[in-house]
């Protein structure tokens, strides 16, 4: 009785998980669960719903979220930090979710994996008709569970990017000025 | 004189087809076996220890931000109209049209290539001119392409100085052009001495035809793309810092390869 315990602990224990450890399975698992949403017949707002929900579990958002906003991640109150978290995390799903439906067409390559310590790097491409564009996946692993914290699209970081931009509003406008205008730009992004 | 240095390029660079062709499939070494500078760097580039320093130097981001605004208004008010009315024309004609000018100067691709000491590169350029020149119709169709999966590979002079360790320099957003740096607008002057469109073909033209040309080309441009400008625009909280820091970036990773 234990032993079948033991066993059936040992092929569902962590189903999500126990088949694609390696950062590269980890990211098909999610590509492939991205393209069956957009291929799908459901519709626009579903699709983004579900496409949502499937990125989130590989986002290593406070990974992301530490790394974008640099030096200030020791300076922000943990309010502050949470609120932030909140809001990038919209702002980035609303600019890329709009995106994504061009790129049904394509399908990803994987180039190369490589692994250090607790970190991993995944270059790979999309393809499709019209171009090729090269993506590298930056990864950490927590609790051996493999997170993104960078995309890196045609040498284009996406943390450098917010953080360059996001770092010198803090400058000057602290905190409270680049929530506000988070706030406004999600308002503004939600009209459409 | 120009035609003579760029035929002995040419010259040069056709023994050397034979060699990208060769070189090919050692590009493709797994990469576990590669252990070097670049693979901790890519690892330690982890932000974390980073100042908040820019990416590039802006010391005229006044006046930049003013071009950007010109711009801006160019964009949506001139360029765009026009872009999208030319839309008419269906999409394969201005392909091509995109085609054949890209294919007028590979030239310039080659000479950069080839002062990189990228020979394979300067050979495949010169195949694809060939190719597309001859097979695709003068270089409508991007036949080296689309058949023989010999993609186009981007090379200026700002990359070619870049190659030789020169720094960007301060941001510079350029009236029409848009984001660039001191030294890939100087790249850009340099460049059109490699241009055929500029040293041939619209050689006895006066500024207005050249300006019209030009204004021509960045309507078909735009009429190919998908809105960029606007997604940017639309989901960025400063549209302007978030273009600087991706032009730096694009740049850098431009050079290295």
């Amino acid at each position: 009785m234990r032993l079948l315990f033991i066993l059936l602990i040992m092929l569902f224990g962590s189903p999500a998980y126990a088949a694609s450890s390696t950062p590269q399975g980890q990211i098909k698992q999610m590509v492939d669960g991205v393209f069956a949403v957009l291929n799908s017949d459901r519709s626009p707002e579903e699709k983004r719903t579900h496409i949502s929900g499937t990125v989130q579990d590989f986002l290593g958002v406070k990974s992301l979220s530490q790394r974008t906003l640099g030096v200030y991640w020791k300076k922000g109150t943990e309010a502050e930090l949470k609120q932030f978290m909140s809001l990038y995390v919209q702002i980035l799903e609303r600019t890329y979710l709009n995106r994504i439906e061009n790129y049904s067409g394509g399908k990803v390559e994987y180039v190369k994996e490589r692994i250090k310590a607790n970190k991993a790097i995944l270059d790979t491409k999309f393809v499709s008709s019209k171009f090729d564009i090269p993506v590298r996946y930056k990864l950490i692993e927590k609790a051996g569970v493999w997170q993104i914290y960078d995309v890196v699209i045609e040498g284009v970081s996406l943390v450098r990017s917010y953080r360059s931009s996001y770092n010198e509003i803090l400058r000057k406008e602290g905190f409270d000025g680049l929530i506000n205008r988070m706030e406004e730009k999600l308002v503004q992004m939600k009209k459409g | 004189m120009w035609q003579i240095i760029f035929f002995l390029i040419l010259l040069t660079n056709i023994g050397f087809v034979d060699l990208a062709f060769a070189q090919q499939p050692e590009q493709s070494t797994p990469a576990s076996e590669v252990h070097g500078s670049d693979f901790d760097q890519d690892f330690d580039d982890d932000f974390m220890e980073e100042d908040s320093a820019q990416l590039i130097s802006d010391p005229f981001e006044k006046l930049n931000r003013g071009v950007f605004w010109f711009n801006d208004k160019v964009y949506f008010y001139l360029f765009k109209p026009a872009a999208r009315a030319y839309r008419i024309v269906p999409r394969p004609a201005r392909t091509s049209v995109s085609n054949f000018f890209s294919n007028l100067s590979s030239p310039v691709r080659i000479v950069n290539s080839t002062l990189q000491f990228k020979f394979a590169d300067a050979g495949r350029e010169t195949t694809r001119f060939f190719v597309n020149s001859i097979i695709g119709l003068g270089g409508l169709v991007d036949a080296a392409d689309r058949w023989g999966e010999i993609p186009k590979k981007d090379e200026d002079f700002g990359q070619t100085l870049g190659f030789y360790h020169v720094g960007q320099g301060p941001y510079l957003i350029l009236p029409f052009l848009g984001p660039s740096s001191l030294r890939d607008a100087g790249g850009l002057v340099a460049d059109s001495f490699f241009d055929p469109l500029t040293i041939h073909l619209s050689r006895n033209w006066n500024f207005l035809e050249r300006m019209e040309l030009r204004a021509g080309l960045a309507v078909n441009f735009l009429s190919l793309d998908d809105d960029s400008y606007e997604k940017i625009k639309r989901d960025s909280l400063d549209p302007y810092l978030f273009m600087r820091a991706g032009y730096a970036q694009y740049r850098v990773a431009k050079v290295a390869k």
